[in-house]
């Protein structure tokens, strides 16, 4: 039996004529392996392989060097958090510790009791005007708030099929935008 | 001074839609490029706008494109470089959210300029709004007939097309960008052959950023003199900043080339939170020298700010405030280098984890003179053009800068195991 659908199969296989050169649609195939599996197990890489005429290895190897293919079980819905520079200063870590408490795991990759959630801290996402910000389920969420968190957990709690995505195109109104204040307080110098 | 440019339109709403956009004036660029102009028209008069890759490298873009050979038999290839991931910078993002039309019609005209047929969008994999706004964008204008096998009627055929990158920072390095659009581990060439001789699959190619050639249409359409007339001698026009960090108004500005950091973030990004006060600054995306505070008067001048050893890099500025401690950021942005490192390149590889875990036993206060002296080797063998890319010339830069401002930080974390944030004046 093998891991990927037939229809998957299709269209990996129709995959490599829409490049100059064939290789380049090995990305764009564990991409579609992913969103069937959730995850890349290593027959659904072999898979790949074989209908790309490619070294198993070799693909392995693409796998394992970029983030956004995971190699292990995600929750049902991801969250990236941005800990980068820009996020830290406006409270990045904060953000994750309530995360674990919200989602109710104790570390990063931990996927939740019930399967919906897990999370993974990340670096930079090119939102940093938004900080904190995190990226679930393919959209960004901006100016995140312990109470934002909360919410995003209970709109995809209170989900039985799929989320739904944000309406598009999400709009940037800058002047309307709520940003919240960091709570951190200069500290004192310590004495000696 | 002129007007905005690439934010010229930006305030008028649904500005992602083709007829918008052409109600604005939008594909009439593209359209006098494909009906009146040649390939080195193209190129000349961008050549007279002065304008340089705001991707970081800051090369001019018209010597670029004219690096390509003319007479090259097979394809030839534009890729634009949308896998915006410098920390701190997030402006190509907000231009191609806003006006993914723009991208779309500089690349055909950069494609035109260079007697190439395709252009391909390299776009990072989390950026799916940009992506999909694209992606209608392009169907758009195939529709219409100014992309496909005869733009406006014309002969020369232009195709622009996207593939998505997966989360690799190394790939906004333009060869290791080119390794990954082949389906390749991402890591950079070396070089020669450059990629105008040998790029995307093995053909010439010239890579832009998205800025660079969001910026084009309007050259074409207001002419390069006019583009001239802002900006510094040398540093010709405008260009996009981001300012993220402890300032009230975040957000990403147009500017004219030549203000200062004081009016970048103290007026258009409102200045510093109540009670704080500026401590540093990252002038151009966490890879470039920091400034302490007392350089907030610098000019944006790309040219003066490569004589301060530093960079306008990718825009991206990040502020910090008194209320943060340096060590600590420092600390964050190497383990973001050492995440980031490929691998190919030893000094690299090794180096950046090296400095992780020197700034974990210091944080950890388990620091002495002999982690200071550490995180000095380590920040000179990271430097100097020992590697292939500029990866690891960054990572030595962020220790070296911080040290060499902020040393008394530093001899607080290691000699005497305390962190006096919110009392330490910055030196310059």
């Amino acid at each position: 039996m093998s891991a990927l659908s037939p229809h998957v199969m299709e269209e990996i296989k129709a995959l490599p004529a829409k490049y100059p050169q064939p290789r380049s649609a090995v990305m764009p195939a564990l991409d579609l392996a992913q969103e069937e599996l959730g995850y890349l197990t290593p027959e659904a890489m072999s898979e790949v392989a074989v209908a790309l005429q490619l070294d198993p290895g070799y693909v392995e190897g693409v796998a394992t060097f970029y983030t956004l293919f995971h190699l292990e079980p995600v929750g049902k819905h991801r969250f990236y958090v941005c800990t980068n520079l820009s996020c830290t200063l406006r409270g990045a870590e904060e953000i994750v510790e309530h995360l674990r408490g919200a989602i109710g795991v104790r570390e990063a990759g931990e996927v939740s009791g019930d399967g919906l959630f897990s999370y993974e801290e990340v670096e930079c996402m090119g939102a940093c005007e938004y900080a904190p910000m995190c990226r679930i389920d393919h959209r960004y969420h901006y100016d995140l708030t312990n109470q934002k968190i909360d919410q995003l957990v209970a709109e995809r709690r209170s989900l039985t099929s799929g989320p739904a995505s944000a309406p598009y195109p999400t709009p940037l109104p800058d002047g309307e935008r709520d940003i919240p204040k960091p709570k951190r307080a200069p500290r004192k110098k310590k004495s000696g | 001074m002129g007007g905005p440019v690439l934010t010229e339109w930006f305030a008028t709403a649904g500005l992602h839609k083709l007829e918008t956009y052409e109600k604005l004036g939008g594909y009439s660029a593209l359209r006098k490029v494909v009906t009146s102009m040649t390939a080195q028209q193209v190129i000349d008069e961008v050549k007279i706008s002065g304008l340089r890759g705001r991707g970081g490298a800051d090369f001019p873009t018209a010597m670029k494109w004219s690096f390509v050979p003319k007479d090259h038999p097979g394809p030839k290839y534009i890729v634009v470089n949308a896998d915006e991931s410098e920390p701190g910078s997030a402006k190509d993002r907000y231009l191609m959210e806003n006006s993914p039309h723009a991208l779309v019609e500089g690349a055909a005209i950069a494609s035109f300029a260079i007697g190439g047929h395709q252009a391909w969008i390299y776009i990072r994999g989390e950026y799916d709004l940009p992506y999909e706004m694209l992606r209608e964008a392009i169907a758009e204008a195939h529709a219409k007939g100014y992309l496909g096998a005869h733009p406006f009627g014309t002969g020369h055929a232009l195709d622009v097309r996207l593939y998505r990158g997966h989360g690799a920072y190394i790939c906004g390095e333009e060869t290791a960008l080119l390794e990954s659009l082949e389906g390749k581990r991402a890591q950079p060439r070396s070089r020669p052959p450059f990629p105008a001789i040998k790029g995307a699959w093995g053909q010439p190619t010239a890579v832009n950023n998205v800025e660079t050639l969001s910026t084009v249409p309007w050259i074409i359409r207001n002419g390069g003199a006019e583009y001239a007339t802002r900006g510094t001698e040398k540093a010709k026009g405008t260009r996009m900043v981001t300012v993220s960090g402890d300032v009230k108004k975040p957000g990403n500005y147009e500017i004219v080339i030549g203000v200062t950091y004081r009016h970048i973030i103290e007026e258009l990004a409102g200045g510093y939170l109540p009670g704080r006060k500026l401590k540093v600054f990252w002038p151009g995306g966490s890879s470039a020298k920091v400034l302490p505070a007392s350089m907030i008067d610098t000019s944006t001048d790309l040219d003066g700010l490569k004589a301060l050893g530093t960079m306008g890099g990718s825009g991206g500025i990040i502020v910090m405030d008194d209320s943060h401690c340096v060590v600590k950021g420092a600390a964050r942005l190497l383990r973001f280098y050492a995440h980031e490192s490929c691998g190919k390149c030893t000094p690299c590889r090794v180096g950046g984890n090296w400095a992780v875990r020197t700034y974990d036993r210091i944080l950890a206060n388990e620091g002495s003179q002999l982690e200071l002296g550490v995180l000095e080797r380590v920040a000179d063998g990271l430097q100097n053009g020992r590697c292939l890319c500029g990866l690891g010339d960054a990572a030595g830069w962020v220790i070296e800068s911080t040290m060499r401002h902020f040393h008394d930080e530093y001899e607080d974390h290691c000699l005497r195991h305390t962190c006096n944030v919110g009392a330490v004046a910055a030196h310059a």
